[in-house]
């Protein structure tokens, strides 16, 4: 008895001594992302003295980092810290009210990719941070609770990586995203099929695998809407709930009704599980458009020669030539050993809209930072934004096709690093 | 339609006989040492990132690499049930539930975030050279890689039941699950059989999640998924029973291909639950569950 | 005589104990005003909530149910949808609570046909069932409206937690003080033998499963009336089963301090852990609760107990050692 009783006394010890070790460790992300130096040159002292500046605008994002949507929120956490990083190292963001460049302070913490759990995240980013503005984490599920949250406590939010248009008709103030909606993502694809092919060569027969949520809802209506003003026919509509293991029936479907063209937007297990079956099955569309699944880096790996051909409405692409891409390539290409993932440009845009909306603005007021960022008209790295009234930006919406196991762009010619390959050959003679 | 729904058929009896598989080492576990590993999935994930790493690093083919697999299941197994599982046998029964999903539930938190700062939480998958490649027979068709997937899946329980059935220490794991106090009278080292019950387990989740890289995908979040399964299908077959719960799996994954095929896609899996739940009423026990004293 | 007079200031110390816990949690948000701290106690007292709800049927009866999400969904569900569409809150909170109770009863009787681990998975699978439907049948997010949220209060959120929980407490307390409760566990130690005592052991099964239904949905309804945006389907998760279930585990099963204790714990330990260690949180929090385990067997309840027990051989020396009282009670 007293044995156990000593070692359960050890044990206490142990695991307290634990907890505290690991409370006051100073870890990389909650730290700012770099001390910049404290602004060297003075302003000449004039009449009236500005206030004595903030050490550093604080600025909070809660990321999916572990959970469901890890390779999201992995893809999303670099394009913040870098852009904070670069910002920093020039002295960071001029605030008129103070006078003074001031640098910005990031901090991220993981929300598990549990709604609830980033709701917490935003409370402390705001009780205890004092955040100027939140960044927004990843998914539409994420966002709908986080971009409520900002509106209650009245803190601008920049969000991407959703393309969910209905939680921008809320009303929302608060909530802004340069990113492109799915109004856009069912409109160009024809908009692009119809320019780059000619008639009577056009996959004219539509299959939509739909997954029964709000997105794949969404987009399935636009696309239906769309197919028809465009000269497309939607032969097969099927329905599947997410987690799926079998899509032998819908692609047996598809199949029969002669389907050339697919639309989908499966979560990546479902969208490898799709493809796989389909080339068992043997039915290879001409053309799919299957956004979210093949965004992920390791599709081409996992998919081999089946993954080619599937083209994405990702938002991005490193191969975007705008001012600011190749450095950021380059410092992505440094820790990743590969160009910026298609996230990361959009995320890094956020911190540069926030940054000239906070210099425009010339405080840190949350609301003056608001309205500034809804009058934002600048070219960042995913090129030109504005916003519309309702949050949403007015951005690029380029198409990507897995080429040769790579993410080429082939949409718009302006930018393409490839062309547009059409029709896909059947999976068994690649 | 016939072919339609004779390969939607193909196609279930495909996908259950790998839920069978997943469930197949949990069910062993169970009915031997009464130690209910929720972590089970995430051990299946990691059967499936050993696949993984041996076929992208050394282009070794994830059939002619289960071995290697298993091992380092094993290994695994070994470690988990001697720093851990092993503490709770002596525990009664009521308790060994309880602290067992406990340690099973943290160890599966450590194991997902484990494979994710490891690897990443990108999807991965193993595409070999042969990957779409199928047969067709009466115009349906028949993917090798499944149908070999089916073949590795009966031969690992064709072992495993020879195995239970024909060899001195099968028969020792066999008595252990009916009474463990009468089989240790009887000269029958409990400890070594709980281990090596565990590992046998765990091996099979190791199987099964080869197989699940090779027909699907993993990440490191994929392991609930799986327990979910798993713990469904060993209870729709009936508990102690390894042909049980692999026909347990297969009827699971049949009635959702059927509902695919009549209802929707949408609602299969719920079809396939509902099923269950039928079972159960009519058969308390499973399908070939012993009954409950 | 002398053991009467400890053991009734044992009760005056342990009644100015809740009082002063009562007192303090009340007064909590006048004197913290930062969201973050009361968004954090408003998640402890859910969580305590639905964990306690579980404990009646899961630690009380032993019947270890793993599809507690429905019946918090269901609150959830039914509360959202009333409570947006403009009916009082009061109503919805119990029109949720009162459905999962009908859903409850319904699958009751066949489900307790069920003995065991095949008790656990048939709730598991109902519960799978309502998520996927769920998921299916209201696809769509459920925002609170712009006005609400210009409005939102975590005040009236936090006090409505606090009230839940501790009517949670409160019932559990009077109910397994009660010869139903003392039914209920003849009913989990021995079934046959309760039944030849007269117990009937469905009708205290089921009573337990309805009480714990009862505060699951109200947990729910609280959920909805909380969270500012989550699909329909995300309250049926079978995450939060799995969470109520731990925290009742960890704390301690059957007793009424454990699901709070392992509230505390779940909660607030694993939010420090986030804050502090972000995505390597999950990895050492995995590992203490492991630890915790491993060395408390009973649950954190046993911290108490032990801590007692070390204190009362000091007091009285090596005598008492023969009769240790293993005193799991409360």
């Amino acid at each position: 008895m007293r044995a156990r009783l000593m070692t359960m006394m050890v044990i206490v010890l142990l695991v307290s001594t634990l907890v505290t070790n690991c409370t006051p460790t100073p870890t990389q992300a909650p730290t700012p992302t770099k001390e910049a130096a404290a602004p060297t040159e003075e302003a000449a002292p004039t009449e009236a003295p500005p206030p004595p500046a903030p050490e550093f605008i604080e600025v909070g994002a809660s990321i999916p980092l572990t959970g469901k949507y890890g390779a999201l929120g992995a893809m999303v956490k670099p394009g913040y810290e870098y852009a904070v990083q670069d910002i920093n190292d020039k002295g960071g963001v001029y605030v008129k009210e103070y006078d003074a460049q001031i640098p910005i302070r990031l901090t991220i913490y993981d929300d598990e990719s549990d709604p609830t759990k980033a709701v917490s995240k935003l409370e402390t980013l705001y009780s205890e941070q004092n955040v100027v503005a939140y960044l927004g984490g990843a998914a539409s599920d994420m966002h709908a609770a986080t971009a409520a949250i900002a509106e209650k406590n009245k803190v601008p939010y920049l969000g991407i990586a959703f393309a969910l248009y209905a939680i921008h008709q809320q009303g929302y103030q608060y909530l802004f995203s340069p990113f492109p909606k799915s109004p856009a993502q069912a409109r160009d694809v024809f908009e692009i099929l119809n320019a780059e092919i000619p008639e009577g060569e056009r996959p004219t027969k539509v299959a939509i695998f739909q997954e029964t949520t709000d997105w794949g809802i969404e987009l399935a209506g636009l696309w239906k809407e769309n197919a028809a003003q465009y000269g497309y026919e939607v032969v097969v509509h099927e329905q599947y709930a997410p987690r799926s293991e079998d899509f032998s029936d819908m692609i047996l479907k598809a199949k029969q009704a002669g389907a050339e063209m697919l639309l989908a937007v499966p979560n990546p297990p479902d969208g490898i599980a799709m493809f796989k079956q389909m080339s068992e099955l043997g039915w290879t569309p001409k053309f799919s458009l299957i956004i979210r699944a093949p965004e992920n880096i390791t599709w081409g790996e996992t998919m081999g020669t089946v993954g080619d051909y599937v083209t994405i409405f990702p938002g991005w692409h490193h191969g975007e030539k705008f001012p600011g891409v190749e450095e950021l390539n380059a410092k992505y290409q440094a820790e990743f050993g590969r160009p910026a993932d298609l996230l990361t440009g959009p995320a890094y845009a956020c911190v540069q809209i926030l940054a000239d909306a906070i210099e425009r603005a010339g405080t840190l007021d949350r609301d003056a930072i608001r309205d500034a960022i809804a009058a934002t008209d600048m070219t960042t790295v995913v090129g030109p934004v504005t916003f519309n009234a309702d949050g949403t930006g007015n951005v690029l919406n380029p198409l990507i096709q897995w080429q040769n196991g790579q993410q080429e762009l082939v949409w718009p010619k302006d930018h393409a690093t490839a062309d547009l390959l059409y029709p896909a050959p059947p999976f068994e003679e690649r | 339609m016939h072919v339609m729904l004779v390969q939607s058929l193909v196609f279930g009896i495909l996908v259950g006989a790998l839920y069978g598989l997943a469930a197949v080492g949990l069910s062993l576990v169970f009915g031997v040492t009464k130690l209910l590993n929720v972590a089970h999935g995430e051990l299946l994930m990691f059967g499936g990132y050993a696949t993984f790493w041996i076929f992208t690093l050394y282009g070794v083919d994830p059939f002619l690499a289960l071995p290697v697999t298993m091992i380092f299941l094993i290994l695994i197994g070994v470690i988990v049930y001697g720093l851990l599982f092993a503490r709770m046998v002596k525990l009664s029964e009521e308790t060994k539930i309880q602290n067992t999903l406990l340690v099973g539930f943290g160890l599966s938190l450590i194991l997902q975030n484990l494979a994710l700062r490891l690897w990443t939480a990108d999807d991965r998958g193993v595409t070999t050279a042969y990957s779409g490649w199928a047969f067709t027979l009466l115009g349906v068709r028949f993917p090798i890689v499944r149908v070999a997937s089916l073949g590795i899946a009966l031969a690992a329980l064709g072992a495993l039941h020879l195995f239970l059935q024909k060899t001195y220490t099968g028969k020792a794991i066999r008595a252990t699950a009916e009474d463990w106090e009468a089989a240790s009278l009887m000269g029958i080292d409990i400890h070594r059989i709980y281990l090596l019950a565990f590992v046998l387990g765990t091996a099979m989740a190791g199987i099964a999640g080869a197989l699940v890289s090779v027909g699907y995908s993993i990440e490191p979040n994929m392991g609930l998924e799986w327990t979910l399964i798993a713990l469904i299908v060993m209870v729709l077959g009936g508990l102690g029973s390894i042909m049980g719960t692999f026909v347990g799996g297969i009827v699971l994954g049949v009635t959702q291909a059927l509902t695919s095929c009549f209802i929707g896609g949408t609602y299969r899996e719920v079809v396939g639950l509902l099923i269950f739940l039928l079972v159960l009423i009519f058969r308390p026990q499973g399908l070939f569950g012993a009954k409950e004293r | 005589m002398q053991k009467k007079g400890s053991q009734v200031s044992k009760k005056i110390a342990i009644s100015i104990t809740i009082v002063l816990i009562l007192i303090a949690t009340a007064a909590l948000p006048l004197v913290v005003k930062k969201d973050s701290t009361i968004n954090l106690a408003i998640l402890v007292f859910l969580y305590v909530t639905l964990s306690s709800s579980w404990n009646i049927l899961g630690g009380y009866a032993g019947q270890t149910n793993l599809g507690h999400a429905a019946f918090f969904g269901l609150g959830a569900l039914t509360t959202r949808l009333l409570w947006l569409s403009g009916r009082p809150f009061i109503l919805s909170l119990l029109a949720g609570a009162c459905v999962a109770v009908g859903f409850a009863l319904l699958i009751g009787i066949p489900a307790f046909k069920l003995r065991g681990v095949y008790f656990s998975i048939g709730t598991l699978a109902l519960a799978q069932i309502l998520y996927i439907t769920v998921g299916n049948v209201f696809p769509m997010i459920t925002s609170l409206p712009t006005q609400a949220l210009i409005t939102y209060q975590l005040v009236p959120r936090y006090y409505l937690a606090l009230v839940l929980a501790l009517l949670t407490i409160g019932t559990a307390y009077l109910l397994v003080n009660s010869r139903l409760g003392l039914g209920m566990m003849a009913v989990r130690e021995e079934e046959d033998a309760a039944e030849s005592l007269g117990v009937s052991a469905l009708q205290h099964k089921l009573l337990a499963l309805s009480a714990s239904a009862f505060f699951a949905g109200l947990a729910g309804g609280a959920f909805a009336y909380y969270h500012v945006g989550y699909y329909p389907q995300f309250p049926f998760t079978p995450v939060w089963t799995f969470d109520a279930v731990m925290i009742a585990y960890i704390g301690g099963t059957g007793t009424i301090v454990g699901p709070i204790i392992g509230g505390i714990f779940y909660v607030v330990v694993k939010e420090l852990l986030a804050l502090k260690l972000v995505e390597l949180h999950l990895i050492v929090f995995g590992v203490l609760f492991i630890l915790a385990v491993l060395f408390l067997p009973g649950g954190l309840v046993e911290v108490w107990s032990k801590i007692q027990t070390a204190f009362a051989r000091r007091a009285r020396g090596q005598e008492a050692q023969a009769a240790l009282p293993r005193d799991t009670g409360i």
